[in-house]
């Protein structure tokens, strides 16, 4: 179960309303690399990781993203709550005061509906982790286009530090997704360290990573329960 | 955003190097620049352009006690997500602990003077205070 902390993780307080950068930040929120997707991504993963290290991580992780919600959420809110109808019409959020007025609604910054289609499951830990660094850079790509669409520091602030969380969860998944393949490149050899170190040295390139992993696959499966 | 060759010159996957992965201590920042940071690892730390974190500051007695509590709070989870992979980690362990006990002490100081944070707090048995306070979208400072 979850349990309800009434904080952010860290502060917002937005003075200026801007609904042209509530409507471009919402896509954090119910986009397809938003805060929503990455929480149901992870979360949805966790159950078939194959070991406690991953079960952990994504739960962690996967609860953190949920705080990232109520953040993003807590921005496009302070943008929009003071907004006269003319404003909106302005900013072309007409289409969303119709059917929402100022409430919150998933959505990516043209207003297309969230979709549990933006993310996967796949019961394999080298794609699901895979897909969780690839979401991870692309959260990072977006932080960064929408850092360049404003200088509001009120806005700044949240999306630099938000921006930087998905710097740390990608190389956390990172160092999970070689803990996994080094497992099953040699599951008799339990040390992790060791895995960890030799799997980094030989696999710079991910792409390699991946193949290796995959063709080891069955070995992992007929062996990894037995080896944790 | 950065071109291709910013990627290759500035190591940005400088990070992947296993240097965390070998068990050497990673680098760890205050929690407080850490917090400012949104990141407690040095070494994993990734700036942009020529942004700088925001210097969080408290203006009162209230807003310390808050924002030391997010700091410490900051830094257990940042040291909880790298346990989770390093379990066996002792030193990393004992820094958690010392961080995680003095955000859980810092969030009852403050719950007693302020009122309570979470429903399941002791400052809620004389009245319903969790009504009381603003909700955290509400502005302010949190």
């Amino acid at each position: 179960m979850w349990a309800y902390q009434k904080r952010l993780q860290y502060p917002i307080n937005i003075k200026n309303k801007d609904l042209r950068m509530a409507k471009l930040l919402v896509t954090q929120y119910g986009g397809s690399n938003g805060e929503l997707a990455a929480a149901l991504r992870y979360l949805n993963q966790r159950y078939t990781m194959p070991d406690n290290k991953g079960k952990a991580l994504l739960t962690d992780i996967g609860t953190e993203e949920l705080a990232h919600i109520e953040m993003i959420s807590t921005m496009v809110y302070q943008l929009m709550k003071d907004a006269t109808i003319e404003e909106i019409k302005a900013a072309g959020l007409d289409p969303h005061y119709a059917e929402h007025n100022k409430a919150l609604y998933p959505t990516d910054a043209n207003g297309v509906p969230f979709t549990v289609t933006y993310f996967a499951t796949t019961g394999d830990p080298l794609a699901d982790i895979s897909e969780d660094m690839a979401a991870e850079q692309k959260a990072r790509a977006v932080y960064e286009n929408l850092i360049d669409l404003t200088d509001d520091p009120d806005v700044l602030g949240p999306l630099l530090w938000l921006r930087q969380r998905e710097v740390v969860h990608f190389n956390r998944f990172k160092e999970l997704f070689e803990y996994y393949q080094g497992k099953m490149k040699n599951p008799t050899n339990m040390d992790a360290s060791t895995q960890l170190k030799s799997t980094s040295m030989k696999n710079n390139n991910i792409m390699d990573s991946i193949s290796d992993g995959l063709s080891n696959m069955n070995q992992f499966l007929n062996n990894f329960n037995t080896k944790m | 955003m950065y071109n291709y060759n910013d990627y290759l010159s500035n190591q940005y996957f400088r990070n992947t190097t296993p240097n965390m992965m070998n068990n050497n201590q990673p680098n760890l920042y205050t929690p407080e620049e850490g917090y400012n940071k949104g990141n407690l690892f040095a070494n994993l730390y990734l700036g942009y352009k020529n942004y700088k974190p925001v210097k969080l500051q408290a203006n009162n007695e209230k807003d310390a006690l808050f924002l030391e509590l997010s700091r410490y709070a900051f830094a257990a989870h940042e040291l909880n997500l790298y346990l989770d992979l390093h379990p066996e980690d002792t030193t990393m362990l004992a820094l958690f602990n010392d961080y995680r006990t003095r955000a859980n002490q810092l969030m009852m100081n403050y719950e007693n003077k302020y009122g309570p944070l979470t429903v399941s707090s002791d400052e809620l048995s004389s009245s319903f205070l969790w009504e009381e306070d603003k909700w955290p979208w509400e502005g302010g400072k949190r």
